[in-house]
């Protein structure tokens, strides 16, 4: 196995040395004689996210795919993915700290004195997890990145879709648990070929992606599958779902979707009260909450006309017959949710539900889970990089990528 | 925010050719003491654009970094000089401040030592 190999690359015998150690008593500002300038504040993103969601509406022509960048983040992903990380950061950090031992392997067979780059960090369980190297952690999560730089690591906000690096300077990349939460598989692609593209010629890749393929099947009972209806609105270029036949559809007509619709899933399945899971294929973080059933899927979507009856039909049976866009749930304890203002606002807006009898606020996160050969075939149309590993571990799809090295002549 | 990943970051708002190094605009300064490890500053060294530490480390009130990129007998055996850069590029903290894109003047802020890279939806 390709981990064997890397362990046998030593460039030098490093100590390990603290690159977060502070001396406290050497602690000091330094008066800079430059000009204090206006500094601006991450208070605006802040604001934003806590804002009353407005209604989502797509024009017909926005939704060619020319017009709307690959980098552009979809409502699906702003609504269920950023908003909720960043109103539960602190509760899901404290949920994440058993270390995955097959990232932790790669992490330890790189050189001592690599600089590693972890795209979509969290919390920052894997910062500083190989004490030789240095490690450059981002997220797109502004609270989760708190988390970290209070623990000390080097860590900035920034988007995994589109780094803020220039090229080749990282020795080796990871990304554990970050692409599924990417609604096109173009916007999945890029984030590949960005951590290919920061890290030097012959540097490794590691990346990790929840299953379509569970471990355990029950765990898929107690997540919501995506209604048509909502890949429609908010799934962008590179689904099967924006294919040329469906875009050019006029009676595609893709129509504001007020908040409350969020919910109409619970609302329709009366029978079966929405309970859901912190589903966590990481199996060192077992969840407390195991019981639940599952919620009636909605298949039927009552947005689209069908005029075009073949073309509907056509994705409807696409989507059904590969199901991997799911909600998966988290609850977040109501004493804990006092602590973020923003569930305040999220259930005021839809975006999150209470459950009093759990006495939490359920959120849901947006998952794309990968079915077998999805990640490997991904990557391998990323030009400059092979496959050097991949396999299946504790319900993720994994890959090791290797940059090409430079041409020796 | 160091300098070792200031030297790294770059400005990637749509269209921008010229987005690296940042200039920095310094409101707070600190430093941290961290463990010399000359052979991580030698790794290193490979990899750094030795103009934009130079004046990323003068926007931080260090000067003391010699202008032109020292050579392999300098990094072999000068450990005056390795203790400079170990400072510069390990020791300093932007607690406060901002990253301004050379081409577009676009101001990333930073701020209790973060930097905040995200783009505005017109930008990407």
């Amino acid at each position: 196995m390709i981990l064997d190999v890397l362990r046998t690359i030593r460039a030098r015998n490093l100590q390990s040395f603290g690159f977060y150690s502070v001396g406290s008593s050497r602690m000091r500002d330094i008066k800079v004689k430059a000009d204090p300038r206006e500094v601006l504040t991450s208070s605006d993103e802040e604001e934003e996210a806590v804002q009353v969601i407005e209604s989502v509406s797509i024009r017909e022509n926005e939704v060619s795919s020319s017009s709307l960048s690959v980098k552009s983040t979809p409502e699906i992903e702003k609504k269920y993915v950023h908003r909720v990380y960043d109103a539960i950061a602190p509760h899901f950090s404290s949920t994440r700290f058993a270390k995955w031992p097959k990232v932790a392997a790669f992490l330890e067979s790189l050189p001592s004195g690599s600089v590693i780059l972890d795209a979509g960090c969290g919390n920052g369980k894997y910062l500083g997890l190989n004490p030789s190297c240095f490690f450059i952690g981002c997220d797109i999560s502004h609270p989760l990145i708190k988390i970290c730089s209070d623990k000390g690591q080097e860590v900035l906000v920034a988007d995994a879709v589109n780094l803020p690096y220039r090229e080749e300077f990282g020795d080796a990349a990871i990304s554990i648990a970050v692409l599924h939460h990417l609604s096109t598989e173009n916007r999945r692609k890029k984030a590949i070929e960005e951590l290919v593209r920061v890290v030097k010629p012959g540097g490794f890749v590691l990346i990790t992606v929840w299953a379509a393929e569970q471990e355990d099947t029950s765990l898929l009972t107690k997540w919501t599958p995506l209604s048509a209806k909502y890949v429609e609105e908010w799934v962008g270029p590179g689904s099967p779902m924006n294919s040329p036949r469906v875009r050019n559809n006029p009676f595609f007509s893709l129509e504001s979707i007020p908040e409350t619709e969020v919910s109409t899933k619970e609302q329709k399945a009366e029978n079966s009260p929405f309970i859901g899971l912190e589903s966590i294929p990481e199996s060192e973080e077992s969840t407390k909450e195991h019981k639940g059933e599952s919620i009636i899927p909605e298949t039927k979507s009552s947005i689209v006309e069908q005029k075009d009856e073949k073309s509907v039909q056509d994705s409807l049976e696409a989507l059904k017959k590969s199901q991997q866009e799911y909600f998966v749930p988290w609850h977040l304890p109501y004493h804990r949710a006092e602590v973020s203002g923003a569930s305040a606002s999220a259930l005021a807006s839809g975006l999150a539900k209470k459950d009093d009898r759990k006495g939490a606020v359920v959120y849901n996160r947006y998952y794309h889970v990968f079915s077998e050969g999805e990640l490997e075939r991904l990557a391998s149309g990323v030009g400059n990089a092979m496959i050097v590993d991949r396999f299946y571990d504790k319900s993720n799809w994994c890959i090791v990528l290797q940059k090409a090295a430079l041409n020796q002549d | 925010m160091r300098l070792i990943t200031h030297n790294m970051l770059s400005c990637n708002i749509k269209g921008v050719t010229n987005g690296f190094p940042l200039r920095i605009e310094a409101g707070n300064v600190i430093e941290k003491e961290v463990e010399f490890n000359p052979d991580f500053l030698r790794h290193m060294f490979a990899k750094l654009e030795w103009k934009a530490l130079v004046e990323g480390a003068r926007s931080m009130g260090y000067a003391e970094l010699p202008e032109d990129s020292p050579d392999a007998a300098v990094l072999e055996s000068d450990e005056a000089f390795l203790k400079k850069l170990h400072h510069a590029l390990l020791e300093l903290h932007l607690e406060e401040g901002a990253l301004v894109c050379p081409e577009t003047g676009r101001k990333f802020p930073v701020n209790k030592g973060i930097p905040n890279m995200l783009l505005h939806e017109d930008e990407v």
